[in-house]
């Protein structure tokens, strides 16, 4: 016999209310139980096309806090980290969607105080409403979109009002605009035509480099999208050989950025070409691969260190532990998970309870040493540092050809505006 | 720079860009023309096709653009990849159409269609989880020959997928129109019923149709890696939705149409690219289909097929 709806209706509701009442005592037993660890979020797209830059992201994140533990943890806290993949296989690569899903579970776990990451712009712009509600903050070690600590868009990424999107790289208002002056300053291009990826960042990037290459006098000769889903762009580099360009300047990732690259080598062999961080990887170097990836700059959103020599202890470390290189972003990602310890420290300091909003105002407060050198944060989020450091892919022989940190070369700081 | 030299390197862009999306429409278009069914697994045999020959390859000891050869060795090198290439996608269609489609042939509705998207998707994340998200340096043996005519460019890779494409086409021309075979495919395409009653076995001619359509499909995945010097686990996706578009533009069920609507669809993207904007060019390329299925419901060379009773 089959039930009668309303009552259906109603055991499912006392099934559901009964189920809450559940988990609530449960979590209350666990959290008693455990109140020496503090769970740190992970949210970074380690499945596709950003995997293997978004490993060395997290490196960096877990050799900071590995440390933290071996002393013993924050004021007698465990440090745990809880990993969130953003990436899905039918994007590809990093997935707005899979990231909100990620941050809603995340917030939901009264554990978790704090955020480390995301890799990408795309990502933070659909976690910052759902931090910004539970007041929980996030470091990111590389999304570079202004957009999002920009204070015209406050109401779609900080609509409780304060600063949830800190950054220990700074943003692609300098990240740009910076690489236009290298291009006219250093590099002497009269003209540029503009690309990008039809993707946050690479629109953003791509604007701000636009507008000042605008009011510097470098002619902007004209401006198109590519689709990154396409393989051919052939039909765009012949309309742009036309125009008989300088230089060409890319806004964008290596999923269109590898064909471009690949394409731009028979099309316009002799052209100045750059891009911005999205194309500062491994992936770049070996998608396109040499001789097509030879020439290229492209730039990093910070001070580049990772040859440093007083970092040189950091990096035989983290080589000891990943078997690989670090580069730039890994160590502005232990940058962020130490800002994010020494935050914890303070809001913890005195047997005090850290709590999300607690955190958040510690590290909105941050004033700290790091590797790449004094961190701290502007009003808005975004570190007081504006350096933007240009590479340049250089084939040396010396060393193995998928070797990122020894085939791209460290040119100089860009010119600051 | 005149406006001719740009229209005729637009037009050779596009030429070879649609030989690619020719070649991928036939597999569509066989397909359908047999069972009436979409195969979108058709997508990804594409993409499993360009991996097949990267790896073939490398176990063959060529890395990137580093080792180049020219002349016989050359020749027999790239025709040895594509000739197996061909056949292991090829039987990597009939594995499919045995396991996923024969158990639902006469079923009616949309399981059969469904039932491809679903291999579609094994197919790429098969790739995807073993081969991985970063995008290959093709291993291409072709030296960077080109001939510059002014502001033209033709380099031999075009040639060679120009070259590839034709001698493809007169051969399944061949096939369909001269072979016993070929005819029961016809026969078959036209009434099965009627061609099971003379003689003709089905099952035989499905099979071959699947084979068929599959190689070539392996084909242009080999074509599109030498083209680009590149491939990657999500090159299927818009390749094959538009060489779907333009086995539908020709009408699907005709094999001339499948190599128009290819030709038509890459010069539509190579000069609305240049004369209005690589933005648009999807946009464009489906107003076309829109309008073509508007003003002619059975494409470009489609017949209204005889209605089934």
């Amino acid at each position: 016999m089959r039930r009668s709806k309303p009552l259906r209706a109603g055991l499912k509701g006392l099934a559901a209310v009964s189920f809450i009442a559940l988990a609530a005592i449960a979590g209350a037993g666990l959290s008693s139980a455990d109140d020496k660890t503090i769970k740190l979020g992970i949210a970074l797209p380690l499945t596709g096309a950003d995997a293997a830059d978004a490993a060395l992201i997290q490196h960096g994140f877990e050799m900071a806090i590995d440390e933290a533990n071996a002393k013993g943890g924050v004021n007698g806290h465990k440090l745990e980290m809880v990993v969130k993949d953003s990436g899905t296989a039918t994007a590809g690569q990093y997935d707005p969607a899979q990231a909100a899903t990620n941050t809603k579970a995340l917030v939901a776990d009264p554990d978790v105080i704090g955020v480390l990451g995301p890799e990408m712009s795309g990502e933070g712009k659909a976690m910052t409403p759902i931090l910004s509600e539970a007041d929980m903050a996030t470091i990111t070690p590389s999304s570079t979109n202004p957009d999002l600590t920009d204070p015209a868009h406050a109401a779609q990424y900080m609509p409780k009002g304060k600063p949830v999107y800190f950054r220990t790289v700074t943003t692609d208002a300098f990240q740009g605009p910076n690489m236009a002056n290298f291009y006219k300053e250093t590099l002497k291009a009269k003209n540029v035509y503009i690309l990008d990826d039809s993707g946050a960042y690479g629109i953003g990037i791509a604007d701000a480099f636009q507008k000042q290459a605008e009011k510097i006098g470098l002619k902007v000769l004209g401006r198109d999208q590519l689709n990154p889903k396409e393989a051919d762009y052939t039909t765009v580099l012949t309309k742009i050989k036309q125009l008989n360009p300088d230089s060409i300047y890319y806004g964008g990732v290596n999923q269109a950025g590898v064909p471009l690259g690949k394409q731009m080598a028979e099309v316009l062999p002799n052209v100045k070409k750059g891009g911005g961080d999205g194309i500062y990887s491994a992936e770049f170097l070996t998608g396109v691969g040499f001789p097509a990836v030879e020439g290229w700059y492209c730039t990093n959103a910070g001070p580049h260190v990772a040859d440093d020599p007083a970092l040189a202890g950091f990096v035989k470390s983290f080589n000891d532990k990943y078997k690989s290189n670090p580069n730039d972003y890994s160590i502005t990602a232990y940058d962020a998970a130490t800002v994010m310890i020494d935050a914890i420290k303070r809001a913890s300091d005195g047997g005090k309870m850290a709590t999300r909003s607690s955190v958040r105002d510690a590290i909105q407060a941050a004033k700290i040493k790091t590797l790449q050198g004094e961190v701290s944060f502007d009003k808005m989020g975004d570190i007081n540092d504006r350096t933007v450091s240009v590479f340049q892919f250089k084939k040396d022989d010396k060393f193995k050809l998928d070797d990122s940190s020894h085939q791209i070369g460290y040119i100089g700081v860009a010119p600051q505006s | 720079m005149s406006f001719l030299d740009v229209f005729i390197q637009q037009v050779i862009n596009g030429l070879s860009i649609g030989a690619m999306y020719a070649l991928l429409a036939l597999g569509f278009t066989m397909v359908y023309g047999i069972l009436e069914l979409i195969n979108f697994s058709h997508f990804n045999i594409f993409m499993v096709g360009s991996f097949v020959a990267l790896l073939m390859m490398q176990a063959m000891g060529f890395q990137g653009q580093s080792l180049i050869l020219y002349g016989l060795p050359l020749i027999a090198i790239l025709s040895f990849v594509l000739l197996a290439t061909m056949l292991i996608t090829g039987l990597l269609g009939v594995l499919i159409e045995r396991v996923a489609l024969r158990p639902l042939r006469g079923v009616a509705g949309t399981a059969p269609m469904i039932t491809t998207i679903g291999v579609s998707y094994i197919l790429f994340s098969l790739v995807f989880q073993t081969q991985g998200a970063t995008a290959k340096n093709y291993t291409n043996p072709m030296p960077p020959i080109h001939w510059d005519f002014g502001f033209v460019t033709l380099r031999l890779r075009e040639v060679l997928v120009w070259v590839i494409a034709v001698l493809l086409m007169i051969g399944l021309n061949f096939f369909v129109n001269r072979t016993k075979l070929g005819q029961a495919m016809q026969a078959t395409a036209q009434d099965q019923e009627a061609a099971r009653m003379v003689g003709v076995d089905v099952d035989r001619v499905i099979v071959t149709t699947f084979f068929v359509g599959s190689a070539l499909a392996g084909a242009a995945g080999f074509i599109f890696g030498l083209y680009y010097n590149y491939t990657s686990f999500l090159i299927g996706y818009t390749a094959g939705l538009r060489a779907f578009t333009a086995a539908v533009l020709g009408g699907i069920g005709s094999i001339p149409g499948a190599m128009l609507g290819g030709l038509l669809i890459g010069l539509i993207e190579s000069l609305g690219g240049q004369y209005i904007a690589v933005r648009w060019t999807d946009v464009m390329i489906f107003s076309v289909l829109v309008l073509v299925l508007v003003l002619k419901p059975t494409g470009l060379l489609g017949t209204a097929g005889p209605t089934k009773s």
